[in-house]
């Protein structure tokens, strides 16, 4: 699918008369008397502009020249280590988040992806043991690490607050600076904002970037705020936008209020003033601003061509004209606070419809690669140079607008369109890095395979609730086409690499349909495990009304469930020790194997003691018990908000419709080899020893990955 | 090309008229700032309507690019080479872009610019200091049938020297009076008058008249051609060249005016948005 862009405008004709003019300019200078200086400052900027590139590239080129053999002979101490025993020259890791190991298999029985067929009759094609629990930021992290969550501290994409109950995003933290200065009716910050990663363990890569090993990591999940270390690494899901926020799109609409979004997105006016339509898209707080709650926004006008189906937008002094279901370029704006600080941003406008209501829908603001406010890349120019070469692309963590979609704001098409242009981006990333990495270590990791499974999954299935509104010959062949595009890239990739080269593409998790949600709350409520204020039957979001006083455990996130503890919860009631544990156990007896009534399937297949499944300095951060879901179900829209329901079970009629935040066991995600792994059951948390081990390195002891045996030739 | 051409025809007559009547821009300093400014900031209006602002926007990208990676990836060799490879072609890009609308602006500017040289190249001749008249002739045989005429504020302060090898005869002149006055060259019964300023103020000068050579009378002279089958070449008037004072060193108008006008470019074109 071609992402439908704003057509180029066409300069005039005026460069016709060039020829012309080429030739007058050679009469006057065949006699020059006085005109070798009329060139004028026309010339002069030319000259200067290429002058000063070539100037700058001599530099650094003579820098190189004349200080490459130094490091060289440097490298080659350093790698002395590694590469003497190296059985690779490079490793390539291919990271599909999501890629399932049975869907993979059925397409490649029936002939669909003879690419990774290959690899599989050629190398290796397995399940791969994902982590407890099954979900991206959890299992990337122990990728990359080489650990359990009790040594990384990454349980969920949420951790929360033991004083407030209220969530935090586990991965990092973005803070202002400590300090200000009040100058009138401005605070002026003193210093930079604080980003701190709560990440923990050291990435595989810093080990072989020491050994002199170099590594371009492109996009790998919780890599943010971006860690030195000797190579490149654009940050990947997790990065926030530019409100702060994990993508906050915003859609602007004549119509009156409706519902409030209840996911990652706000409603916007917009004005009609004669035959202009005014609105704004709203930014982060004014750093200058006294209290909070004041945000910035940068205003855009439009002019509606009916006739046409077009749109003339008008932003931050850029025009550009769109048609109807039509995305524009990425388009930079600047959100001015005044004192001259500016936050800049990009974003993408479509316009949804234009008659009889104006829609347009702009998606989050995401940091501008080539300017970026924020850090997401090491080192920072490494974004700035993609930026240059590719032009802007998303630096958003989840780019893809999941919440615009399930809340109906974009269409099937509009959502694909999106997914597929970031997907191109980060194509023209790895094949960039594959270049710039004739040695090493090249890992990509491509969210498109996670959403758009998550979206479409209730394609795959005769009777999926949030399906029943298309009929059955209609259902478009969506994730098929997504695993053919995935394979198309393998071949590409394959085609790139020699027998020195190990190519490893995995997935962290694998997927399965999401039809019924459990609210694990209103199961607590229910069961008398969590109490409500007199008179409440039902919570708001992150558990308003509950009577922590008499609230013995309490859930939120996708699989934690947690015991209100006392000492550790403000407010715990349960004595930490053999009532905990008690408690524990019986919880565990009472959820597992939790029947669905309405359609007879096993709700809960498993409950996991994490004192028994994590190990390491953070397992105190870990939930208590990890829910593990049975296919098909999943924890409710709701109970992942710490919102408590009446009703346990209900349909998931939203387009998000597949899922993997279930038991582990289940969605196993696939590890593809060219090369034989004598391996029978593979886990993420292999990889990084792996790798290392490839690599000739030795392993950190803390490690709880094993390495795996993997053939040192490719098989012909 | 309308554009292009009317701000330039514009800013020939603003300079003429308007700017020369200011009493500070009676300063040839003064002058050649105004100028460069005024002339930076047409350049970049001029190139940003001409040019294809997203190509050049993409080829400086693009070259920026190149030039980190060759500090990224520094410890690999090959890598740099390639980069140092596409930092070349894309130069030669980039320069290709460039020219284009270059060439549309070079011309009106060069007519500017010969217009301003009458005011700025040389400096008016000064009451009772010697100057030197020079007229060519087609042949040495008709130097002997050349004389001159010259207005009574004027008077010869040393004979003519007749050079045939040259076929030039040459005038040491002085003049009296502060004025623009015509001198009469007369020869073969015909008689060509040329233009001579005396002045304190900036003038217009013409230093030469002469006749074919149109590119050449277009850089030199501000007169009308001397007729083509008439027996004079040239009539020379040997101004004195004009020097800038910029008080810490001396320059003429012309790289003065350069350095100015592209600087004063480089400053609007961040201020506009305007891709160079």
């Amino acid at each position: 699918m071609k992402w439908p862009i704003a057509p180029a405008v066409r300069k005039p004709g005026l460069l016709n008369l060039v020829p012309v003019l080429v030739v007058a300019i050679g009469l006057v200078l065949l006699f020059p008397v006085r005109s070798e200086a009329y060139a004028g400052p026309g010339a002069g900027f030319a000259v200067l502009s290429s002058f000063w590139t070539l100037f700058v590239a001599f530099l650094y080129s003579v820098y190189a020249f004349l200080t490459w053999p130094f490091r060289h002979v440097l490298r080659l101490l350093r790698r002395r280590k590694a590469y003497g025993k190296a059985q690779v020259t490079r490793a390539i890791i291919l990271g599909f988040d999501g890629m399932d190991p049975e869907l993979a298999d059925r397409f490649m029985q029936e002939g669909k992806l003879s690419h990774l067929a290959k690899l599989r009759d050629q190398g290796t094609f397995l399940p791969l043991r994902t982590t407890c629990p099954a979900i991206s930021p959890v299992a990337w992290s122990t990728f990359q690490t080489g650990v359990n969550p009790g040594k990384h501290n990454i349980y969920d994409f949420l951790a929360r607050d033991l004083s407030s109950y209220l969530p935090f995003l586990s991965s990092a933290q973005i803070r202002g600076p400590k300090r200000r200065l009040r100058i009138g009716e401005y605070s002026v910050p003193l210093g930079k904002p604080e980003i701190k990663g709560l990440r923990r363990g050291t990435p595989f890569w810093h080990w072989l970037g020491k050994a002199g090993i170099f590594c371009s990591v492109i996009r790998v999940p919780v890599t943010f705020p971006p860690e030195k270390f000797p190579g490149v690494l654009l940050s990947g899901m997790c990065v926030p936008d530019l409100k702060g926020s994990q993508g906050t799109f915003c859609f602007c609409t004549t119509r009156g209020a409706g519902d409030k979004f209840r996911e990652g997105g706000v409603r916007i006016p917009i004005e009609r003033h004669g035959s202009v339509f005014r609105s704004y898209i709203p930014g982060p707080e004014d750093p200058l601003a006294t209290n909070s709650g004041s945000g910035l926004r940068v205003d855009f006008e439009l002019r509606a061509d009916l006739r046409r189906n077009q749109a003339r937008i008008e932003v931050d002094s850029q025009k550009f004209t769109l048609k109807i279901r039509e995305y524009s370029e990425w388009i930079p704006v600047k959100f001015k606070a005044g004192l001259g600080f500016t936050a800049r941003g990009i974003c993408r406008f479509y316009v949804k419809q234009l008659s009889p209501e104006v829609e347009v829908y702009v998606t989050p603001v995401n940091i501008d690669p080539g300017r970026p406010d924020l850090p997401i890349s090491h080192p920072v120019t490494y974004s700035i140079y993609l930026a240059k070469l590719f032009g802007p692309y998303a630096t958003l963590g989840l780019a893809e607008d999941t919440w615009a979609l399930n809340e109906e704001v974009l269409d099937d098409q509009a959502f694909l369109a999106q997914c597929y242009a970031n997907h191109e981006d980060r194509e023209r990333m790895l094949f960039d890095a594959l270049d710039k990495t004739p040695q090493g270590l090249c890992v990509c990791v491509f969210d498109t395979t996670d959403r758009v499974q998550h979206m479409f999954w209730r394609y795959l299935e005769d009777d999926h609730p949030a399906a029943r509104k298309v009929p059955r010959d209609q259902r478009p062949s969506v994730i098929e086409d997504l695993y053919r595009r995935m394979d198309d890239l393998i071949g590409r990739v394959m085609d790139q690499i020699d027998d020195k080269t190990l190519l490893l593409a995995v997935s962290d998790h694998g997927f399965k349909s999401f039809t019924r949600c459990v609210n694990l709350n209103a199961w607590l409520h229910q069961n008398g495990y969590l109490a409500l204020n007199s008179g409440k039957s039902e919570s708001g979001d992150w558990f308003q009304d509950v009577d922590w006083s008499r609230t013995l455990a309490y859930t939120m996130g996708l699989n934690g469930l947690y015991l209100n503890l006392k000492g550790r919860e403000r407010e715990g009631i349960v004595e930490p020790g053999p009532e905990s544990e008690t408690l524990k156990n019986e919880l565990r007896t009472k959820l597992n194997g939790l029947v669905d009534p309405a359609s007879g399937g096993i709700g809960i297949t498993g409950v996991f003691d994490c004192d028994a499944v994590f190990a390491g300095p953070y397992v105190d951060n870990a939930p208590d018990l990890i829910v593990g879901y049975g296919a098909g179900f999943r924890a409710s829209w709701d109970s992942v908000t710490g919102r408590v329901t009446t009703q346990l079970f209900e349909d998931n009629t939203k387009a998000w419709s597949g899922d993997h935040c279930i038991d582990p066991r289940l969605v196993p995600g696939v590890l593809f080899c060219n090369r034989k792994i004598a391996e029978e059951k593979p886990a993420i948390v292999d990889v990084a020893p792996t790798i290392l081990k490839l690599f000739g390195l030795g392993l950190p002891t803390y490690f709880d990955g094993k390495p795996w045996t993997v053939a040192p030739e490719p098989s012909k | 090309m309308k554009l292009p051409m009317i701000a330039s025809v514009i800013a020939m007559r603003w300079f003429s008229v308007v700017a020369l009547r200011l009493p500070l821009i009676n300063s040839p300093v003064m002058l050649v700032i105004a100028v460069s400014l005024v002339v930076g900031l047409l350049m970049v209006l001029v190139f940003r309507a001409v040019s294809d602002q997203k190509a050049i926007r993409a080829a400086k990208d693009q070259l920026k690019a190149h030039l980190l990676a060759v500090r990224l990836f520094q410890d690999q060799l090959t890598v740099v080479m390639q980069s140092y490879g596409r930092i070349l072609r894309g130069t030669a890009r980039y320069i290709r872009l460039a020219f284009k609308p270059l060439l549309l602006v070079i011309l009106p500017i060069t007519l500017l610019i010969v217009q301003l040289d009458r005011y700025l190249g040389w400096m008016p001749l000064q009451h009772a200091q010697p100057f030197l008249v020079r007229v060519r002739a087609v042949s040495p045989d008709a130097l002997n049938e050349v004389s001159l005429e010259l207005p009574r504020e004027m008077a010869l302060s040393a004979p003519a020297v007749h050079l045939p090898a040259d076929s030039e005869v040459v005038w040491r002149v002085v003049a009296e009076i502060n004025g623009t006055y015509n001198i009469n060259v007369a020869a073969a019964g015909e008689t060509f008058s040329k233009q001579v300023v005396v002045s304190q103020d900036l003038a217009r000068i013409s230093p030469t008249r002469r006749r074919d050579r149109f590119w050449e009378r277009l850089f030199t002279s501000g007169e009308p051609a001397l007729p083509t089958n008439g027996p004079i070449q040239s009539i020379e008037v040997a101004y004195p060249p004009r020097n800038i004072d910029l008080v810490i060193f001396e320059s003429n108008w012309i790289i003065v005016f350069f350095v100015l006008s592209i600087l004063a470019g480089f400053v609007f074109k961040s201020i506009l948005g305007i891709e160079i």
